[in-house]
């Protein structure tokens, strides 16, 4: 990739996530606070956003939303690390339990 | 039992109440969380559920949240309906509705069948506010799961960390029981 490429990735992909959490917030924002793990306060203001402040915002080398699990346990179980792909039922199922139970990063 | 007087409260009970049928919740879980009448919740039932509400008295005991498969799911349900609660300030039916919706979207998207209906799942938010259910954490994995209370943390190891030794032999379709079935043969290799 050229860094111009890399550029208009990352706004692509800063302009679907901006998008997408919009109308998540925008269609029930207490689900939504769930779904994007943000506080209520970010929720609030991704909710007010116009489009042209979203372009604005997308726009620069840096990524805005980050990885939501970020130790070895959650993401073990995500990825069925050492174990048959037959377990991944519930692997995937013992990840969202405990990704459910993170209410503390959100707040 | 005292009447609402506000059309615009009514208008949101009732809105309740049809979310509620729609998911599935018997009759005694609208007139408990409803102020309208046995009457008109049994008539709305019929409209939005094209049939009679289902007859008999509620599941009262705990013991089925403590069954293995059921377990696992009571504890992302309430996991949900925490979160939900830890982050937003929400009627406690609210807060119900919307992480049963979260729960069997999650059920939906994994292939699962999902075991816990909208009225267990109003019965347990009950139990634990009641003091006869509580979440404990797993000594090993850390997650939060169903249990009775004054389970002794130290010890406490979660059905899913260390799942019971005949887990999901039965053959219902979208249990775990293919997944738990086949850890089994590859663990003998």
């Amino acid at each position: 990739m050229t860094p111009d490429q890399i550029l208009a990735e990352i706004r692509e992909a800063n302009l679907s996530y901006l998008m997408l959490a919009q109308s998540l917030v925008r269609q029930d924002k207490e689900q939504a606070l769930f779904r994007l793990g943000v506080s209520e306060e970010t929720a609030d203001l991704i909710g007010m956003l116009t489009s042209a402040q979203m372009m604005k915002i997308a726009t620069g080398n840096q990524l805005l939303c980050r990885l939501r699990m970020d130790d070895d346990v959650v993401w073990n179980l995500l990825t069925s690390h050492g174990k048959g792909a037959a377990n991944d039922g519930m692997s995937r199922l013992h990840a969202s339990i405990l990704m459910a139970g993170r209410h503390h990063e959100a707040a | 039992m005292a009447r609402s007087k506000s059309i615009l409260t009514e208008a949101r009970q009732i809105e309740r109440a049809v979310t509620l049928i729609h998911l599935g919740a018997r009759l005694q879980v609208l007139e408990s969380e409803t102020d309208l009448s046995y009457e008109r919740l049994l008539r709305l039932y019929k409209e939005v559920a094209g049939r009679s509400p289902s007859k008999g008295q509620l599941p009262f005991s705990t013991d089925w949240f403590m069954t293995w498969q059921p377990n696992i799911h009571s504890s992302l349900f309430l996991n949900t309906h925490e979160y939900l609660n830890k982050v937003a300030a929400l009627d406690e039916i609210d807060a119900v509705i919307k992480a049963y919706q979260l729960y069997a979207e999650q059920m939906k998207a994994q292939g699962l069948e999902p075991l816990l209906s909208v009225t267990r799942a109003w019965r347990l938010v009950k139990f634990v506010d009641n003091g006869m259910l509580t979440m404990t954490p797993c000594s090993r994995c850390g997650g939060h799961f169903v249990t009775h209370p004054h389970e002794i943390a130290r010890h406490y190891v979660c059905g899913l960390c260390h799942p019971p030794a005949r887990a999901g032999k039965g053959k219902l379709a979208g249990s775990l029981g293919a997944a738990a079935r086949d850890i089994g043969t590859v663990s003998t290799h």
